[in-house]
């Protein structure tokens, strides 16, 4: 009784010191997010007078950029370049007025990208009322779970990663996810979908690697098995065939052990072995177990989501998949590579962090760019900012070049960039990059 | 120690024809496959039987021993500095038989001092409470190694040539699946000669039918379990040493996937049945493997379980009861 009132005394007390913090980060709106009307007419006022870097004036409002990546574990080499864009795009771009912060919430738990933390950190960024503007997730089955709460919120996010087409079009069961406010989306992304990217894996399979019979393997999440779907296909469609008619299916739990599957494979000797998944779901490992069972000679392909980084990079799909298992692997970003201005972005991130710029740092900067952008224009509004961000006639020029957000909020940079390893730097090397148009 | 003879030559005599009719089905490869993943989680499912049989308690941390036992193997290998194939035999039997010794000694003295600190102070408290510690205790030593050695998957040194095989029956067959099949083997029937032959193992046998009664008869029970969590710690070792000689990686969550299917194992077999966890495991890798080559491996799980679910539907105690404790 007596520990439960002490704990009471204490709950109440941290209520009352947060909403006194609260109040004074958002000091000019004292209503919270729906009623900014000075927030949003100071900062016009001063972006009007000049466009120096005012972000450390006296009075300006400070806001916040909200942050949804899988931050620790197996997921942290995905993560953490996409969160180090976003740092880099606030430290370069001016928001006169404004003092931008970050929001950081982690959705990993355990170490991998978890949909249920995902969705508790959704509610966490749109009970804090100074977030204008999330930047996340990185996941597609987070993403599943993180949508209705923004759309019902009205906070707009804006993912660099997310490639599943269920999560934007209507056709793929998208309206299910934003049933509270159907005409008011409140998710955009600058990655393209995996209709595009398994399409452009086959694509690679049937053109470059001039294979026609493959063996298709996916990790059972959402992500990797609509990625192998669409692989499936469009390698049908272009004349190949694959081995059983459709994917393997393997789901994490069972350890990763790819063996017994690949005993299967073999019998059929395919001349391509295509993965739906990531890293922290097998992907390494497949390799890795592909040479074991004397595979190795055979290339094996995936999405962006073995996308990250050297083999120098601890944990990362060619640091698993071993010296005998790097070569003749490819993968494909569903991002545009030739962005307009790569060595500068890369100088820039090297200063900053002392690293090369992840796959998705691009990524992650355009997305920091498009919510700015929106800042500017509409002040510390959250309804605004969502408004104008889902506005499909506003184009946005972005480190990733310009592009605009269709209805649905899918960018109309519809690229994908093939990558292969290289075996001078022991990392991906970009190959080629198609535009499959705006579909 | 069965108590209709019948059925002793029964359930070998079933089995032999079952494995004989898979073999034909799945053809020697996924043969071999089987057995080696149902080796390594024999060899875990063993410890839980083991620590339920004598103190009724499902060590829930045991998963993540056999997680330490592969980073203990990793951490030793790659600071003597192998970093692949050891192609020298000599070299290699010494550095393999070292490994096992070390592992299996190392992950037994930590069951030990778990039994110790998390397990002996709660043995006459109500049930869920140590089964709550044991659930501590497996975040305890995740989050020790999450410290160490980084959450991501790590890359650790395959000393057996992988691609090396041999001709069986017209089929090459890799000689790291035999080894592991052949360690699993050896290290079981050295258990159940210990407990079936040696004064200790009559010891452990005793205390779990009757705790009090074996205390009365002058069996140090404390001692007793404490070589009980040894001998199953040290097992859960040996198959962390097979892991990274077979697969060549190992994470901190390892253990939660692999205790759960090694726990599985042990229900399967009849929990608190040495032979019974052993078969279970093995049954597992069958099971699994008879799915993938089904073409049913997105189903693997949902197979496992279901077919958990019918034989405990049909026999409560398991395929082959509970031989060790008789109270339930």
């Amino acid at each position: 009784m007596k520990l439960a009132r002490v704990g009471a005394a204490l709950a109440i007390a941290s209520i009352v010191v947060g909403a006194c913090s609260g109040s004074a980060t958002t000091a000019p709106s004292a209503g919270g997010g729906a009623s900014a009307a000075p927030a949003s007419a100071a900062p016009s006022a001063v972006g009007g007078a000049s466009a120096a870097p005012a972000s450390a004036a006296a009075g300006a409002v400070d806001v916040k950029i909200g942050i949804e990546l899988p931050l620790s574990g197996a997921d942290l080499p995905n993560g953490q370049p996409t969160l180090n864009g976003v740092k880099l795009a606030l430290a370069q771009i001016p928001v006169p007025g404004f003092n931008v912060t970050l929001n950081v919430q982690d959705d990993a738990v355990n170490g991998v990208h978890d949909p249920q933390q995902g969705a508790k950190n959704i509610q966490t960024l749109v009970n804090d009322a100074s977030v204008m503007g999330v930047v996340g997730p990185f996941n597609s089955n987070v993403a599943k779970a993180e949508i209705p709460i923004g759309n019902a919120a009205g906070l707009v996010q804006c993912s660099p990663a997310n490639t599943n087409i269920s999560l934007t079009k209507p056709e793929f069961g998208a309206g299910d996810l934003r049933k509270t406010n159907p005409d008011k989306i409140a998710y955009v992304r600058v990655a393209t979908t995996d209709d595009i990217q398994g399409a452009a894996g086959a694509d690679i399979a049937y053109t470059i690697v001039k294979a026609r019979k493959a063996f298709v393997i996916d990790d059972t999440e959402t992500y990797g098995k609509a990625l192998s779907d669409q692989f499936v296909a469009t390698f049908t469609k272009l004349g190949g065939t694959v081995i059983g008619g459709s994917s393997h299916g393997v789901p994490k739990s069972g350890q990763g052990d790819f063996t017994s599957l690949l005993s299967l494979a073999k019998k059929d000797s395919p001349d391509f072995v295509f993965f739906g998944g990531v890293t922290a779901t097998g992907g390494g490992l497949l390799r890795k177990q592909m040479v074991t069972a004397g595979m190795g000679a055979i290339p094996m392909g995936g999405g962006d989501g073995l996308s990250d980084g050297a083999a120098s990079v601890k944990g990362s799909f060619l640091n698993l998949a071993g010296d005998q298992g790097d070569p003749n692997t490819y993968m494909t970003v569903a991002a545009t590579h030739d962005i307009p201005n790569p060595t500068k972005l890369a100088a820039d991130y090297k200063a900053m962090f002392g690293a090369e710029p992840g796959a998705y740092s691009a990524s992650g900067y355009a997305c920091a760019q498009v919510i700015l952008e929106a800042l500017k224009n509409v002040g510390a509004d959250r309804a605004k900012v969502r408004a104008y961000v889902t506005d499909p006639s506003h184009t946005y020029d972005t480190v990733l070049g310009k592009f605009q957000f269709d209805k649905n909020g899918d960018t109309t940079q519809r690229i994908i960039s093939d990558y292969t390893f290289d075996p001078g730097t022991k990392d991906w090397k970009f190959v080629s990059q198609k535009d499959f148009g705006a579909g | 120690m069965t108590r209709r003879p019948g059925r002793a030559l029964l359930v070998p005599a079933i089995l032999l024809l079952l494995a004989t009719l898979d073999w034909s089905y799945v053809g020697t490869e996924q043969f071999v496959n089987a057995l080696t993943i149902g080796a390594v989680y024999a060899l875990i499912a063993l410890g839980y039987t083991m620590v339920y049989g004598i103190i009724e308690l499902i060590n829930f941390a045991h998963g993540d021993v056999f997680m330490v036992g592969s980073f203990v193997t990793y951490w030793l290998l790659s600071s003597l500095g192998f970093n692949g194939t050891i192609s020298d035999l000599p070299l290699l039997v010494v550095v393999l038989v070292g490994t096992f010794l070390a592992a299996m000694v190392v992950m037994g003295g930590i069951g030990v001092v778990i039994e110790r600190f998390a397990y002996r102070p709660l043995r006459n408290a109500p049930r869920l409470a140590p089964l709550i510690t044991a659930i501590g205790v497996s975040f305890i030593l995740q989050n020790i190694i999450q410290i160490f050695f980084g959450p991501s998957p790590i890359s650790a040194p395959q000393v057996i040539d992988v691609q090396a095989r041999v001709n069986l029956g017209g089929v090459d067959v890799s000689v790291v699946k035999l080894f592991v099949i052949a360690v699993a083997f050896i290290l079981m029937i050295a258990l159940q000669t210990f407990v079936s032959r040696t004064r200790m193992g009559r010891a452990m046998r005793s205390t779990a039918i009757d705790r009090d009664a074996a205390q009365l008869m002058g069996v140090d029970i404390n001692t007793t379990i404490a070589v009980t969590f040894f001998i199953g710690s040290a097992l859960a070792g040996a198959a962390g040493v097979v892991q990274v000689l077979y697969l060549g990686t190992t994470n901190f969550q390892l253990g939660f996937q692999a205790g759960l299917k090694a726990f599985t194992s042990a229900v399967l077999g009849g929990i608190g049945n040495i032979t019974g966890a052993a078969l279970g495991g093995f049954l597992i890798g069958f099971i699994e493997v008879n799915s993938t080559v089904a073409g049913f491996s997105r189903w693997s799980e949902a197979i496992v379980f279901g077919i958990l679910v019918l034989v405990l539907v049909f026999r409560p105690t398991g395929l082959l009861g509970q031989q060790l404790g008789e109270r339930a």
